[in-house]
């Protein structure tokens, strides 16, 4: 009862990923089967990326709109630059990410404005030039080895994906916990002015969110394309919304300087088994779409006056 | 910034203000862009373009208005504009055998209690503006899809006078209820008790309710108006294809905050005006027509657009520096 009275959310996002993985077992014997925690580490993998540089970025008391749409980008970076030498086209994909992100954080800290404006400009641009990449058409991938070797599976359940993003999650989390950059980064969130005055690298925190935000993301965009073996201007189209939601499920809190990574990476999990089981088990369209908004609405009121009262009655 | 926020504008110092200068900027800007695009782009002045740039301020104008008051009010945004255009379209739709303005007062409807539920959830149950619109996006889409099947749902009978009627050639009657919710919403902004207690409660929240502001009610009235804005939309893109369905509204949430951002409502709460929101949708309408009238693919469109909205907030930032 302890950590319920101390943070409800914790508690909720434990008892939400729980109870749909007893309910979802229970309805398909599929759902435990190695070959779905590889579909559903593949889905992590993806909208995980996206979550984490949002929430690094939501961490230093800003919010990068952009992701969602640099997935799209950069994976028809990756195929276009990538055709011949996949390396090459990696490098490009990541270097274009981490420049974008770059001119994200610089602009923003320049102008004094809020990142939402800025990056929405940038979402919105990247959108268009998706598009541009894309001229017309879905773009294949003919480097057929690379896209067997990104689908081959460890000890059946882990993708190469998934390892590479859970990676970078405890990567994250320890940069965060045990490092300089990760104390300014949640000091610039907290409170920008007194951490400043203190010392921090506010300014080079804040920019380099904003550079692992971009480059996460492109990272995702481009193993998305491989693994899939082609890459389109329409991929990315939900995972703003979707990552923002897995942060703030995973207890990121919009104010700042509040948020784990394995927070976040459970809140990834909640929004990914959600969707996974509701696919195994045949939900109906508008079934999906009201139990995804049925939960984030008990995490937004687990985050809200309803919590805050119980907090006090069991305290 | 407060005084200047809150003080009548006057003469020609208070357009340049600070607080101010972006918005004039884009004002300015957009009547040189009119007039510049009539005299040198062949056709560009023609009725039919120019309502068709009226058709596409319409929509997105009114939904952006609503949307500002949530802004303005300093709940950032709404998530939710899209779903709700998309199910009030459907409603219209459904509704329009009793004629149109009982099926515009239904959408409406739809929208107020949708707007309703989400301000009381946000002001009341104080919980995070942007979780909860994203949530409510979804809920309203899912019980859209679940209402409607998934299919498109046509209009009986031939285009109505709000679809596509015109008050004089080039002036649609969509564009004359865009004009009258701009000045109803300006006035109900700038000279009402709502209103000042609405932008108070945007330029610091916790001064405001100290205060003794009505500051709940402001801001589950924001979210009535939001939701009533895009249900407005929702009916008039309806209106004018003769169909209601899911991708009625696909863009429309990003379409409205940058058609106000680039207007020179501040993000973050409290600075900016009804008419801002105005100019700065159709500054987006003209800027996307006159690449749309020189054959410029869609993309470059959306370029463009992201471009104009770095550039609005960029010089409106610059601006509003130098003048500190």
């Amino acid at each position: 009862m302890k950590t319920l009275a101390e943070n409800p959310l914790l508690a909720l996002r434990w008892l939400l990923l729980l109870g749909m993985a007893v309910i979802f077992t229970a309805a398909n014997s599929y759902f435990p089967a190695a070959g779905n925690i590889f579909a559903l580490g593949e889905s992590f993998a993806l909208l995980g990326l996206v979550a984490l540089g949002l929430a690094l970025t939501i961490l230093a008391g800003e919010f990068d709109l952009s992701g969602g749409a640099m997935v799209a980008v950069s994976g028809l970076i990756m195929l276009k630059c990538g055709a011949d030498n996949a390396v090459l086209g990696l490098l490009a994909a990541l270097a274009f990410g981490g420049l974008v992100g770059l001119f994200n954080g610089i602009v923003t800290l320049k102008l004094g404005v809020s990142s939402l404006v800025t990056t929405l400009g940038v979402m919105i641009l990247l959108s268009g030039f998706a598009v541009w990449l894309e001229g017309g058409q879905a773009i294949n991938f003919e480097n057929y080895d690379l896209t067997d070797a990104f689908n081959m599976d460890w000890f059946g359940v882990l993708s190469p994906r998934s390892v590479i993003t859970i990676v970078l999650f405890v990567v994250t989390g320890l940069m965060l916990a045990f490092t300089r950059m990760g104390r300014d980064i949640i000091a610039a969130g907290s409170h920008r002015k007194a951490a400043g005055m203190a010392g921090a690298d506010v300014r080079g925190a804040v920019v380099t969110t904003f550079v692992l935000s971009g480059l996460f993301a492109a990272l995702a965009g481009a193993l998305l394309a491989i693994t899939l073996g082609r890459a389109s201007s329409t991929f990315g189209a939900n995972l703003l919304l979707q990552g923002a939601s897995a942060a703030i499920l995973g207890g990121v809190a919009l104010s700042g300087g509040v948020g784990r990574p394995f927070g976040v990476a459970i809140g990834v999990l909640v929004l990914a088994v959600l969707n996974n089981g509701l696919g195994l088990i045949g939900a109906s369209s508008p079934a999906i779409l009201l139990l995804n908004g049925g939960v984030l609405l008990i995490a937004v009121l687990a985050g809200g006056a309803p919590a805050t009262w119980l907090r006090a009655r069991l305290a | 910034m407060s005084a200047a926020t809150l003080s009548r504008t006057s003469g020609f110092g208070g357009l340049f203000a600070p607080a101010r200068v972006q918005a004039t900027v884009i004002q300015i800007a957009t009547v040189v862009m009119f007039l510049a695009a009539c005299a040198f782009i062949e056709n560009f002045a023609s009725a039919s373009n120019i309502s068709s740039i009226l058709y596409a301020a319409s929509t997105v104008g009114i939904a952006a208005v609503g949307l500002a008051s949530v802004t303005i009010s300093g709940n950032l945004f709404a998530l939710s504009l899209g779903s709700t255009a998309a199910f009030a379209s459907i409603v219209y739709i459904a509704a329009s055998g009793w004629g149109v303005l009982p099926a515009l007062a239904a959408s409406v409807a739809l929208g107020l209690v949708f707007g309703l539920l989400q301000g009381l959830v946000v002001g009341w149950l104080r919980c995070n503006a942007i979780i909860s619109t994203i949530a409510a996006g979804s809920l309203i889409a899912g019980l859209a899809t679940w209402v409607s099947d998934g299919r498109t749902v046509l209009a009986e009978g031939g285009p109505s006078w709000l679809g596509s009627g015109t008050l004089i050639p080039g002036v649609p009657w969509q564009a004359v209820l865009f004009l009258l919710i701009v000045i109803v919403g300006e006035v109900l902004m700038q000279r009402t008790r709502a209103g000042w207690e609405l932008r108070l409660r945007g330029t610091n929240p916790d001064a405001a309710e100290l205060a003794g502001l009505r500051v709940t009610r402001m801001v589950v009235l924001s979210y009535v108006l939001a939701g009533a804005g895009a249900a407005i939309a929702g009916a008039l893109i309806a209106a004018q294809s003769g169909t209601g369905n899911l991708r009625v509204g696909a863009d429309l949430d990003f379409s409205a905050i940058a058609a106000m951002l680039v207007g020179g409502v501040a993000i973050g709460g409290g600075r900016g005006r009804i008419i801002d929101v105005a100019s700065g949708t159709l500054f987006l309408a003209v800027l996307t027509n006159i690449l749309l009238v020189n054959n410029f693919a869609y993309e470059v469109q959306l370029m463009v657009k992201g471009l104009a909205v770095l550039v609005a907030v960029t010089a409106g930032a610059l601006l509003a520096r130098k003048k500190r």
